[in-house]
């Protein structure tokens, strides 16, 4: 009896059971995909390392004194092992096809052997690289972002002497400098070719240096103990690789909050439409009290078949949720190998988890079933009981045309029903412009003060200048004053100048160590950047330092500590308090009179130009576009493009790309929703349709109606989200921003027109189209229906 | 008096699985101003479908209907609307009404849609307040739809079919579901409507309704087997006996 009951009701309320099940599939699809995501990511970077075989710390020389550190780390007590990997090292300009360079890199590259791998590298498909045919050559990092090349197409490499053609082999995944914020590919080639670069005696001489992983015994004070390793390019610990996969983290946490709004919104929204479903059946359930059935045989019923649907919705939702959710994790594992080792496991779990909260809802929806007497069967439901007052507003009071009133009408009648509709709406929205917000922020001048830098007109970051410095070809006020020069005879009069980087070693009196990055700018005075405590340093001997560095150090305001550069130390006081996104917030600055020989300054963040004639931005953009014809690059930016530069121009990439994925997610979710709730409302309100089609009513003026309460319910949700998106966003990104160095908090570039209008728009327009084209089904519902309805 | 509905060789057909399904059968009779009908008939003889076809609400497959001498064949669906919303109106057996409104604003919905009408939105509401006193339910004005009887919300129902004065009201078992007191209530307001010069179609099984009418049209099997004229001056009870016999006599 039971199961032709069940039949009857499957086949009868086809439309509301079938809505019922796509909501079922969509919520385990989200649950499933997204748990897995969340697991995925929260391990994954301790997995990739793992594969990897990463160390637990790294040096990087290119001087070639790569056979001294292997002696001086021989003879560290703390030293359990330590791998040393040759590497050639060379510049942008040494990539060509066809003449052309393969890719415009701020960052030199290195060549390696796959033979002298000492870390397992990965292909596109998360393959361990073993072997790399002669002639061939894999990419890692940025060259992979930054090139058109595609695999089978040939390329030259020249070092020294030597060029060779080599063939593009595919995407490698390097643990160690493949993250956006390392930055510095490599080319994988095999042993063959990489000796023929080596047995060049200039490529040998001025290109060579090593990679150092290197394991501890005891893995905290590692770092201390190699920090008076002199003259390396890099000596740092595993958490510092680590942190430069923030971006990486960064793109994977606005995962996690995607994925959490998504299960968020499938569970409110399935909750919904089981509690809908069990309220429209209040004349069956009476009829069948009425008949005698216990109220346990009557919730039985429900729960049989609501677990028949949440069984079959959450097999489908399963299959669906695999390639959902590699898609997902797609957007963020470009560079890294994120792999779910137990996603089949998972998944199950997730769906059976679904299943089994949809039971739960059935359980507490058919709670009702007890209030439901037979009254409610025999009076339509009409008992003076199971409705409250519902009617807020007046016709004859309203200035309303019939359509705005009866919608707004219906809105303000069912606050939850369209309560529910409208937070579902604010949350798909607040996805979208927090991302946005992130996005615009790091890719603005508002972290300017983050990279240490203040507002200059351009600046010029130019690996082969850069590089110039490094080799001692060119000094720092040397490079300066040919840049002045350079842009004076083309008749732009202006000052260049650049923030020097040193990174010497400190000390603090109880002991602790650390290597630190330092700004230093001659030309700018250091009261002219932004200190959170304290007061900018005002003489030679006085120093800040960011908050990370400080914490690490256990030092603060007023402490003194010992700065050895070059072999000299001296004592220095800190007299502010900073934060900074530089090494990931381990920085310090010094005064601008220090004396430091030009000679020192290896490295130089970019070379700001600040115009004599102080020109507009539309100006200062054309003279960016001259620049960059003058010097032949095009490593001139803007401070929005500086930044962008800084940070990594993949990273905002990889966030606009998300940015979109998520708005392409949002928008079918919404159009998603706003199509089967439309539906459970013409199912539901099939007797009103009816009845104002009878009355006179066009089908024109009830569509109007349906789509208008949408409209209402998106633009509530839409001025909700405007009022909620900064603290939204500083909830969820702050802290993220906090871990790369802007322990305070960020200053966050607010876009009004993106954020204001045009997502709004997009999320208006998405639920009106959703909501409209369902409502057309209205038509199929006669006047003469009237006659036929229950 | 002049013809308000010319009925003539309406044919209603439907398929059900893949089975012909002739509901109506060249059925023809005229409603004259200020008349009121009742059709009769047994179950499943079509009257419903009868009501719903002549009064635009449902497609008819042939033949053709005159409403104040328009062909509602020829009328667009927009068309049809607005003369259901300005021309006619309608009372059910059931109560429909929109739940999310109040009683009044139940009333007044059709005349705030309608610009037959020209006049304020208080005039209207003025208007539907009158019409409840005229029908004795102006203390549920306010109410929810779900707090009155069924009597009080039958009566609100031939309000909203009056608000917009249309040519003709067709009802279809109006007392169906009330009990007798109701009932009378109910067709009492109906028969009022009518002696002030409303034509009236209704639809019923109760003789003791249809007496009140002037005429009744006796369908059997999709056609109008006989019509049986009332003698109003008679006493109700006569009519309503007369009506009796002539039911049994076509096997009622």
């Amino acid at each position: 009896m039971y199961l032709r009951i069940l039949k009857k009701d499957l086949k009868r309320k086809k439309t509301m059971n079938t809505i019922l099940l796509l909501f079922v599939i969509l919520a385990t699809m989200f649950a499933a995909s997204s748990v897995n995501n969340i697991i995925t990511v929260m391990g994954g970077l301790d997995n990739y390392f793992r594969k990897a075989n990463m160390s637990d710390h790294f040096i990087i020389s290119t001087n070639g004194n790569s056979d001294e550190i292997s002696k001086q780390l021989s003879e560290k007590p703390n030293i359990k092992e330590f791998r040393r990997e040759d590497q050639l090292f060379f510049n942008d300009t040494a990539l060509t096809q066809n003449g052309k360079k393969v890719a415009e890199l701020g960052n030199n590259l290195m060549l390696l052997s796959i033979d002298n791998a000492q870390l397992n590298y990965f292909d596109e498909n998360n393959e361990i690289i073993k072997d790399v045919p002669e002639g061939k050559a894999y990419f890692t990092g940025a060259l992979v972002v930054n090139t058109d090349i595609g695999i089978g197409d040939e390329f030259q490499l020249k070092i020294g002497d030597t060029v060779l053609t080599l063939q593009y082999a595919g995407i490698g995944k390097d643990a160690f400098l493949g993250s956006v914020m390392m930055n510095n590919p490599r080319l994988i080639v095999s042993d063959a070719d990489y000796e023929k670069f080596l047995s060049d005696a200039k490529a040998r001489e001025n290109n060579s240096g090593s990679i150092f992983y290197i394991n501890g015994y005891d893995k905290k004070t590692l770092e201390s103990d190699l920090s008076d390793i002199q003259g390396t390019l890099f000596n740092k610990g595993i958490n510092i690789i680590k942190t430069s996969y923030l971006m990486n983290t960064l793109i994977a946490g606005i995962l996690l909050i995607v994925s959490i709004c998504l299960i968020l919104v499938s569970f409110v929204v399935l909750s919904f439409t089981i509690s809908f479903t069990v309220n429209e059946e209040f004349r069956e359930i009476g009829v069948m009290k009425a008949l005698g059935l216990k109220n346990s045989s009557v919730r039985a019923l429900y729960l049989v078949k609501y677990l028949g649907i949440s069984l079959i919705g959450a097999v489908i939702g399963y299959a669906l949720s695999v390639p959902f959710g590699n898609m997902l994790l797609d957007s963020v594992s470009d560079n890294i190998v994120l792999e779910s080792d137990n996603s089949v496991i998972i998944g199950i779990l997730c769906s059976i988890t679904a299943v089994l909260i949809i039971i739960l809802f059935c359980w507490h929806c058919t709670a009702k079933i007890k209030k439901l007497s037979p009254i409610d069967a025999v009076r339509s439901g009409q008992t003076g009981e199971r409705f409250k007052k519902k009617g807020i507003l007046d016709l004859g009071r309203s200035k309303l045309c019939t359509t705005g009133f009866m919608a707004f009408n219906d809105v303000l009648s069912s606050p939850k029903q369209f309560g529910i509709m409208t937070s579902v709406f604010t949350v798909c929205l607040l996805l979208i412009m927090c991302l946005a917000n992130s996005a615009n922020t790091l890719a603005s001048e508002k972290l300017l003060a983050l990279m240490c830098s203040i507002k200059s007109d351009a600046y010029m970051t130019d690996s082969d200048m850069r590089s110039q410095i490094m080799s001692g070809g060119m000094g720092y006020s040397e490079m300066c004053s040919y840049i002045e020069d350079t842009l004076a005879e083309n008749g732009m009069p202006c000052k260049v100048h650049a923030e020097a980087l040193l990174y010497p070693t400190i000390e603090t009196s109880k002991g602790k160590k650390a290597s630190p990055i330092f700004n230093y700018d001659r030309e700018t005075k250091a009261s002219e950047y932004t200190y959170s405590e304290g007061y900018a340093p005002k003489y030679k001997n006085e120093i800040a330092l960011t908050y990370t560095i400080a914490d690490k150090l256990e030092v603060g305001i007023g402490d003194k500590v010992n700065l050895t550069i070059n072999g000299k130390t001296d004592e220095y006081i800190i007299s502010a308090l900073f934060q900074s996104m530089m090494q990931l917030g381990e920085s310090g600055r010094f005064h601008e009179s220090m004396d430091i020989p030009d000679e020192l300054i290896a490295q130089t963040m970019g070379f700001q130009i600040d115009f004599d004639d102080s020109p507009d931005k539309d100006e200062a953009e054309r003279r960016i576009e001259k620049i960059k014809d003058i010097f032949g690059t095009e490593f001139v930016f803007d401070a929005d493009g500086f930044v962008m530069q800084c940070i990594g121009s993949d990273v905002s990439d990889m966030i606009d790309s998300v940015k979109l994925l998520v708005l392409l997610i949002t928008v079918a979710i919404i159009i998603m929703i706003s199509v089967l709730m439309e539906r459970s409302f013409i199912s539901k309100e099939k007797s009103e349709i009816a009845l104002m089609k009878a009355m006179g009513f066009r089908s024109g003026s009830i569509i109007a109606q349906h789509t208008l309460r949408f409209f209402i319910v998106s633009v509530i949700a839409s001025a909700l989200s405007i009022a909620l998106c900064l603290p939204f966003t500083k909830l969820c990104i702050d802290p993220i921003f906090g871990i790369m160095g802007a322990v305070s908090g960020v200053e966050y570039n607010f876009r009004f027109a993106e954020v204001c209008v045009l997502y709004p728009i997009i999320v208006i327009s998405a639920t009106i189209l959703g909501a409209f084209l369902t409502a057309q089904y209205m038509k199929t519902v006669k006047a003469s229906d009237t006659a036929d309805i229950d | 008096m002049k013809n308000i509905l010319e009925v003539t060789d309406l044919c209603k057909t439907y398929i059900i699985n893949k089975r012909q399904n002739n509901v109506l059968r060249n059925v023809s009779f005229t409603i004259r101003e200020g008349e009121m009908v009742a059709i009769m008939g047994p179950s499943g003889s079509g009257k419903s479908t009868l009501l719903y076809t002549v009064s635009g609400m449902d497609k008819m497959t042939a033949g053709s209907v005159r409403f104040c001498g328009r062909d509602i064949s020829e009328m667009n669906e927009n068309a049809l609307s607005k003369m259901r919303l300005d021309d006619m109106g309608f009372i059910f057996q059931q109560m429909y009404m929109m739940k999310n409104l109040s009683v009044l604003d139940n009333i007044i919905l059709p005349a705030v849609k309608s610009d037959k009408i020209k006049e304020s939105r208080k005039d209207t509401m003025e208007r539907g307040q009158e019409l409840m006193r005229k029908l004795g339910i102006i203390e549920i004005a306010a109410n929810d739809i779900n707090e009155v009887s069924g009597g009080q919300l039958q009566r609100a129902c031939i309000c909203r079919s009056m608000i917009n004065k249309p040519q003709m009201i067709f009802a279809d078992e109006p007392t169906g579901a009330l009990n007798r007191t109701s009932s009378e209530e109910v067709m009492d307001e109906l028969t009022k409507l009518n002696s002030e010069g409303t034509a009236i179609m209704l639809v019923t099984h109760d003789a003791k309704v249809a007496a009140k009418c002037s005429r009744v049209l006796f369908i059997v099997d999709g056609n109008i087997k006989c019509e049986y004229n009332i003698n109003r001056a008679l006493p109700l009870r006569d009519r309503e006996r007369e009506l009796n016999n002539w039911l049994l006599e076509m096997g009622w």
